[in-house]
């Protein structure tokens, strides 16, 4: 197993006990992130190639990464943006009307 | 004319475009005109796909399967495009007297109509996965669209747990890049026949499936669905339920056909069972009438799970037909629920009563509504549990467990019928549009019911001619179920015992939440490697 797959498998599995553990909305957005994050560069570590060219044509083609990971990947990031701000924007709404950030807080009350 | 499909994505799209944009009430029209624009390129298309009478890939750019991306229309897919367009128009009309002015409501209910059916036609993992994502936020968009504190929190809760699932989704696409090479969905199929099985694939399949698990509500994973769809407005509640929950059906119809693995049937078929009994448990413990009819989409889905832990066969033609036909029904209770909700002023259903004297063209529109759910004779619930019935023939335990299901669907909604006897007053208010959306659901109930063999062989060519429509039998098996349903209710629901109330305030926090979909992909690798040996 190479190590930058190694790591970034961590690097998931720190994301994953944030979401399972995080009381607070904020860290568990955060939880969330890094776990996005973290498949990212699983992905791109897995597209990657030791010693590869970066993808652009400019005459030579030999051993050049594969593109498309990385094309992939961009949009994911995209994507967990997206969700990041909306996400922050809900959690500022929620303080507003509870006070308090705190999902058992905010859970357990009525209305 | 082969490109319609690509014009069925983008008009709704662009009218969503031209409405945001334009911000001017008359504009607002323009969404009928798109509809109407879509049903008819719709139906056109469907002629000249039947008489093809072969699945269509179309390749956008004109890229090369492997690398391009392509969009992947069969019988299927066509159904589902006809099921969105007809609970769209339903939504529309139900809404439009009181959201014909907010044109940002309209921006995001046909921006999503328009990427539900891309989600429909895509054959590429990567772009489902970004539509799932899609899908997502604006469906969360639009269940926080009355900004109280419990739609924002149920808002929030239901977008960061489907966003952790779908973050699973794609470390199984990673995984299946890697070992195929590709993202086309045809062509994984192909490449990953020759695998023999290895056990990465298999992890690819559980991490997908545990995100397909989420997005459509699955036992342990569901805790998001009662609360996104007891807090959106009646009509989104309904497109939620009847539609947007099937995205992870669908998604798990196509994964399964991509991964051909057979060796979690089982598993789906004793999972659907849990997801429909807690389904229905909690349904029972309830007293919210939006409440009660969320958690019934859960224990439907269960019964589609049963239906579809085979693709192939009369349990896998059960699963799909419920899956048409809970949308038809869930739609009409949840759009009849919010006109009561409205009128009532309350949605606790012991405060409702006397619904049938107030309004009574509703209230038998509704119990064309219940009468589906429940099964009875000549309506559409009935046709599709009893073909899965049908294709259960072989064992007894498995028929004993629908039974079970459905004995606890009777139950639940000779409580919820309660709201109809009775007396009270209520100020009337005049909703004629509204009206004939739940009378066009219900006569779509009965049709399905009555004339669903003729319908099928027309449309999709399969014979299911097998399935009386009516006989003695059937209704008194019915009316006994209704009984027996009648007594656990007065004997224990109504008596309202603490551990009634204590399922009923049960509150599963977010970070259990994600314990347990860990859990449930952990389930799934045991089950797994004890089955492979």
């Amino acid at each position: 197993m190479r190590i930058d797959i190694l790591l970034s498998f961590i690097v998931v599995l720190i994301g994953i006990y944030g979401l399972c553990t995080s009381k607070n909305i904020i860290k568990s957005v955060i939880s969330l992130n890094i776990t996005d994050a973290a498949i990212v560069l699983l992905f791109l570590s897995i597209g990657s190639s030791e010693g590869g060219d970066p993808p652009i044509l400019n005459g030579t083609i030999s051993s050049i990464v594969d593109p498309i990971p990385q094309a992939l990947m961009i949009t994911a990031i995209v994507i967990g943006a997206a969700i990041t701000a909306m996400a922050l924007m809900l959690s500022i709404k929620l303080f507003h009307y509870y006070g308090s950030l705190n999902w058992k807080d905010i859970m357990e009350k009525e209305g | 004319m082969e490109f319609i499909p690509i014009y069925l994505i983008f008009i709704p799209i662009i009218s969503a475009l031209i409405i945001y944009l334009v911000h001017d009430k008359r504009i607002n029209y323009l969404v009928f005109f798109s509809q109407s624009l879509m049903t008819i390129l719709a139906i056109v298309y469907f002629m000249y796909f039947d008489k093809l009478a072969r699945p269509q890939l179309i390749k956008l750019g004109g890229w090369p399967r492997e690398l391009g991306i392509s969009l992947f229309i069969d019988r299927l897919s066509m159904a589902f495009i006809f099921l969105s367009i007809f609970i769209w128009w339903m939504v529309l009309i139900y809404e439009w007297h009181r959201s014909k002015e907010e044109f940002k409501f309209l921006f995001f209910l046909l921006f999503l109509e328009g990427v539900f059916i891309a989600f429909l036609q895509s054959n590429d993992i990567f772009n489902l996965y970004v539509l799932l994502e899609i899908i997502t936020i604006l469906s969360a968009i639009l269940i926080i669209y009355k900004k109280d504190g419990y739609s924002v929190k149920s808002g929030l809760f239901y977008l960061l747990f489907n966003s952790v699932g779908v973050s699973f989704y794609l470390i199984g696409l990673i995984l299946l890049y890697s070992l195929t090479g590709t993202l086309n969905m045809g062509v994984i199929a192909d490449r990953i026949a020759a695998f023999e099985n290895t056990e990465l694939v298999r992890l690819a399949y559980v991490f997908i499936f545990s995100a397909v698990g989420v997005k459509s509500a699955l036992f342990p994973v569901y805790t998001w669905l009662p609360r996104a769809h007891g807090a959106a407005p009646a009509s989104i509640s309904a497109l939620l339920s009847g539609l947007l929950v099937k995205s992870g059906l669908y998604a798990f119809i196509r994964m399964n056909q991509m991964f051909n693995i057979t060796i979690l049937y089982d598993f789906f078929f004793i999972l659907g069972f849990i997801t429909g009994l807690s389904g229905v448990i909690f349904a029972l413990s309830q007293k919210d009438i939006k409440q009660i009819l969320a958690f019934h989409t859960i224990s439907q889905i269960g019964i589609i799970l049963m239906g579809l832990s085979a693709m192939e066969g009369e349990l896998y033609i059960g699963g799909v037909l419920h899956i048409f036909n809970h949308a038809i029904f869930k739609a009409l209770l949840f759009l009849g629920a919010g006109i009561i909700i409205n009128r009532y002023g309350t949605r606790r259903i012991t405060e409702i009563r006397g619904v049938f004297k107030e309004s009574p063209v509703i209230s038998i529109f509704m119990i064309v509504g219940i009468l589906a759910i429940t099964g009875a004779p000549m309506f559409n619930g009935f046709i599709s549990k009893s073909i899965i019935k049908y294709g259960l023939k072989m064992e007894l335990w498995k028929v004993i467990l629908l039974q079970i299901l459905n004995l606890g669907t009777a139950t639940s909604f000779i409580k919820f019928s309660q709201m109809f006897f009775g007396t009270s007053h209520v100020n009337k208010i005049k909703e004629k549009g509204s009206t004939i959306v739940l009378g066009i659901l219900a006569i779509a109930c009965v049709v399905f019911g009555l004339f669903i063999v003729d319908i099928l062989d027309l449309i999709v060519g399969i014979d299911i001619s097998f399935v009386t429509i009516f006989s003695f039998k059937y209704l008194i098996e019915y009316l006994v179920t209704l009984g027996i349903g009648y007594i656990i209710y007065k004997v224990i629901i109504d008596k309202d015992y603490p551990v009634i109330q204590k399922l009923r305030h049960l509150n599963v926090s977010f970070q259990s939440t994600n314990a347990m979909l860990i859990g449930f992909i952990c389930i799934m690798i045991i089950w797994i490697k004890l089955r492979s040996g």
